[in-house]
C-alpha cells in the first residue's frame, strides 16, 4: 500500500509540471490542449516512476512553450511557474528516495521545505534582475558571451557528475 | 550494483538549467532564465556535495535465535559515511515474518541515527532475516551509493511452548532421581506401608506409636521417587492445514511440534530424560537427557524439522525400558500406527497425540477435480478413525491436543495399568 506522503508527493509531481504550463494563459497566451495534455502525461510518468529520465521531459516542453508563447517581457506569473516547476522537480527527488511503498519521515521532508524555500528565493531575485535590467541597450556581443558561458558551465558540469574515486 | 552514481534528480537539474540558459540567452527570453534560475543554483550545489569515499555497509541483528512471536532488530552500521546525508532500507518479505514499519521500506536523515528494521518471526523453522536492499543518498540528493543487496542472517526460530503442565505421574518410572513415584519402596516421601525393624533400617523411620501398641519396633516405608525416560516421536512425514504463524490458525506440524516442545519442557522441568525421535525427511533426534541445555537441544532440533518422507529404518526408535512413548502426529500415516500398536504389545506405554486440526482439508493439486480430492479425503479421514479406535482397543490412549492437562488422564490411566501383572509380546 502506497503511504499518504508518497501519494502527496506524486500528486505533486504531476501538477507542477502543469500548473507551470497554464501560468502562460494569465500572462495572456493559454496553451492549447495538445500541449497540456502532453505535459500531464509526461508528469504522470514522472510520478509513475519518479527515478526515471522521462521526468525531465515535462519540464523541457514547460520551458519550450515559454519561450515560444510569450514575447520577451517578465510577467509577474513566471514567479508562480518558477516556483511550480520547482515544487515538482524537489517532490520528484523526494519520492525517489525509496521505493513507492516508502513513507517519507518529518524530519526529511522539513529539511527539504526549507531548503526549497532557499532555493526559491533565487526566482524573485532572478526575476527582479530581469526586470531591472529589462530595456537597458544591448552590449554588443553579450548573447554570444553568455551562450559560450552557459555551454562551457554545462560541460563542466557534466564531467563533474563523474565521481572521484579514493583508494579507501 | 554498488559505487556513487549521479541520480535523476541532478540529471533533471543539469538538464533544465542548461536548456533553460540557452533558450532564454539564444531566443533573448528573460522570462525563461527566471523558469532556470533555481535549477541553476540546485544543480550547483548538488555538485559541491560530491562524494569523495566510497562508504561500507554491513547491517546485523540483534539476535540468532529467536522464539516465534518474539522479535529483533536488523541494526545497519556504516564505515566512511561522510558524504551520506540519507539512507533507505528495503527489506525481502520472508514468509511468516512480520516486519516494523510496515513493509519493511524505511528511510531517514543519518544524522538522525541509522534506520532501524524490526522484524518478528511468525513460525518456528529456520528463517532468512534481514535480506535487504540499502541504498546511501549525498547531500542535495545528487549521487546515490547502490542499492547494494545486503545478504540475510539465518535464525532459528524455536517452537513458542504451548501452555501445558500435568499433574500426572509417569507409568513406569525407572530411573535414579526424579519426582515419579516408583513402584519399589526407597527413600521418598509417599507412604508405602508400615513393616517390622530391620538391621539398617534408619531411626528416624521408626514409627513409635505403632511400635509401642505391638510392642515391637515398626518403620515407616516409602516409595522411591524417580525420574522416567520420556521419548517423544515427532511425525513429520506431511503437514496438513493452513499454518498462519503464531498468531492463527495452525497446521498439523504446528500443533506437533509446539506440543513436542512444551511436553519436553515439562518433563525436563520435572527432572526426568527426554528423547526426540523424529520421523520425517531430516530423521533428527536427540538422546536421552536432561537439563536446561537439553531442552535446548531438543528445541533446536524441532526448529530444523525438515517434513517429507522418511527413509528406511526412520522408525527403529530405540526404546528403552521404562520409557514412556509419547507419539505426536495426526495419524494419517500407516506406519505410525503399526508403530505405535507394535510397541504397545510389546508392554510399551504409549500415547498417541492427535495433532490434525479439525478444520484440515486436502491441498488439491492443479488438474484434480475437487470433488474428487474431497471424496478422497474423507475416505481417508475414516480410516484414519479405524486406525485410532484400533489403537484405543490395543490399549495405546490417543488424546487430541488441547493444553494443559491434556495428558494426565491419559497418563493416570497408563500408570495405575502400569502395577498390573499381564502378558506382552516379544
Amino acid at each position: 500500500m502506497t503511504p499518504r506522503s508518497q501519494l502527496v508527493l506524486r500528486a505533486i509531481v504531476l501538477l507542477g509540471p502543469v500548473v507551470a504550463l497554464l501560468m502562460t494563459g494569465p500572462a495572456g497566451h493559454w496553451p492549447p490542449l495538445w500541449i497540456v495534455l502532453p505535459v500531464a502525461g509526461l508528469g504522470a510518468t514522472a510520478a509513475a516512476a519518479p527515478d526515471s529520465p522521462v521526468a525531465a521531459g515535462a519540464g523541457l516542453v514547460v520551458l519550450a512553450w515559454w519561450t515560444i508563447s510569450l514575447g520577451d517581457g517578465v510577467p509577474a506569473w513566471v514567479l508562480v511557474a518558477a516556483v511550480a516547476l520547482l515544487a515538482g522537480h524537489l517532490a520528484g527527488l523526494l519520492a525517489a528516495y525509496g521505493p513507492r511503498q516508502q513513507p517519507l519521515d518529518r524530519a526529511t521532508v522539513l529539511l527539504w521545505v526549507r531548503r526549497g524555500a532557499l532555493v526559491a528565493l533565487t526566482v524573485p531575485a532572478a526575476w527582479a534582475a530581469v526586470r531591472a535590467l529589462h530595456g537597458e541597450p544591448e552590449q554588443p556581443g553579450i548573447w554570444v558571451l553568455g551562450v559560450a558561458a552557459a555551454c562551457v558551465a554545462t560541460v563542466a558540469a557534466t564531467a563533474a557528475v563523474e565521481v572521484r574515486r579514493t583508494d579507501s | 550494483m554498488s559505487g556513487w552514481r549521479a541520480t535523476a534528480s541532478l540529471g533533471r537539474a543539469l538538464v533544465l538549467a542548461g536548456v533553460g540558459l540557452a533558450l532564454a540567452l539564444v531566443a533573448g527570453k528573460p522570462a525563461v532564465l527566471v523558469l532556470a534560475a533555481p535549477f541553476v543554483v540546485l544543480a550547483a550545489v548538488t555538485l559541491v556535495h560530491r562524494p569523495t569515499r566510497e562508504p561500507r555497509i554491513d547491517s546485523r541483528l540483534d539476535h540468532a535465535v529467536l522464539q516465534e512471536g518474539l522479535g529483533t532488530t536488523s541494526r545497519l552500521t556504516l564505515t566512511g559515511a561522510d558524504d551520506v546525508e540519507y539512507v533507505t532500507r528495503a527489506a525481502g518479505r520472508p514468509p511468516y515474518v512480520v516486519q516494523r514499519p510496515h513493509g519493511g521500506r524505511v528511510g531517514g536523515l543519518l544524522g538522525h541515527g541509522t534506520p532501524v528494521l524490526e522484524l518478528s518471526p511468525r513460525r518456528w523453522g529456520r528463517r532468512l532475516l534481514g535480506e535487504e536492499n540499502v541504498a546511501l543518498y549525498t547531500p542535495w540528493a545528487g549521487f546515490r551509493f547502490g542499492p547494494v543487496a545486503r545478504g540475510g542472517q539465518p535464525v532459528r526460530v524455536l517452537p513458542t511452548t504451548a501452555p501445558y503442565d500435568s499433574r500426572a505421574e509417569a507409568p513406569q518410572p525407572l530411573g535414579l532421581v526424579g519426582s515419579n513415584r516408583s513402584r519399589r519402596a526407597g527413600s521418598g516421601s509417599e507412604l508405602l506401608g508400615i513393616r517390622p525393624f530391620l538391621a539398617g533400617d534408619r531411626l528416624r523411620r521408626v514409627n513409635w506409636r505403632v511400635s509401642l501398641r505391638t510392642g515391637a519396633l515398626h518403620v515407616v516405608t516409602s516409595r522411591a521417587e524417580e525420574d522416567t525416560g520420556v521419548l517423544l516421536v515427532v511425525d513429520a512425514l506431511a503437514d496438513h492445514g493452513v499454518s498462519e504463524g503464531v498468531d492463527g490458525a495452525a497446521s498439523s506440524m504446528d500443533l506437533t511440534v509446539r506440543a513436542a516442545a512444551a511436553i519436553a519442557e515439562h518433563h525436563v522441568r520435572a527432572g526426568d530424560r527426554v528423547a526426540l525421535r523424529v520421523v520425517g525427511r531430516g530423521r533428527e533426534q536427540v538422546g536421552y537427557g536432561a537439563g536446561a541445555r537439553h531442552l535446548r537441544r531438543i528445541q533446536d532440533q524441532l526448529a530444523t524439522v525438515r517434513v517429507g518422507e522418511a527413509g528406511e529404518g526412520s522408525l527403529q526408535l530405540g526404546v528403552t525400558g521404562g520409557a514412556v512413548v509419547i507419539v505426536l502426529s495426526p495419524m494419517l500415516a500407516e506406519s505410525i500406527g503399526t508403530v505405535a500398536a507394535t510397541l504397545t504389545r510389546r508392554g510399551v506405554a504409549v500415547l498417541v497425540v492427535d495433532t490434525l486440526p479439525p478444520d484440515a482439508e486436502p491441498a488439491v493439486a492443479e488438474g484434480v477435480d475437487p470433488a474428487l480430492a474431497s471424496l478422497a479425503w474423507r475416505m481417508r479421514r475414516v480410516e484414519r478413525t479405524v486406525v485410532l479406535d484400533r489403537l484405543t482397543a490395543l490399549g495405546c490412549p490417543v488424546v487430541a491436543w488441547r493444553g494443559p492437562g491434556t495428558l494426565d488422564d491419559v497418563m493416570r490411566r497408563l500408570a495405575r495399568r502400569a502395577q498390573l501383572p499381564r502378558v506382552v509380546s516379544r
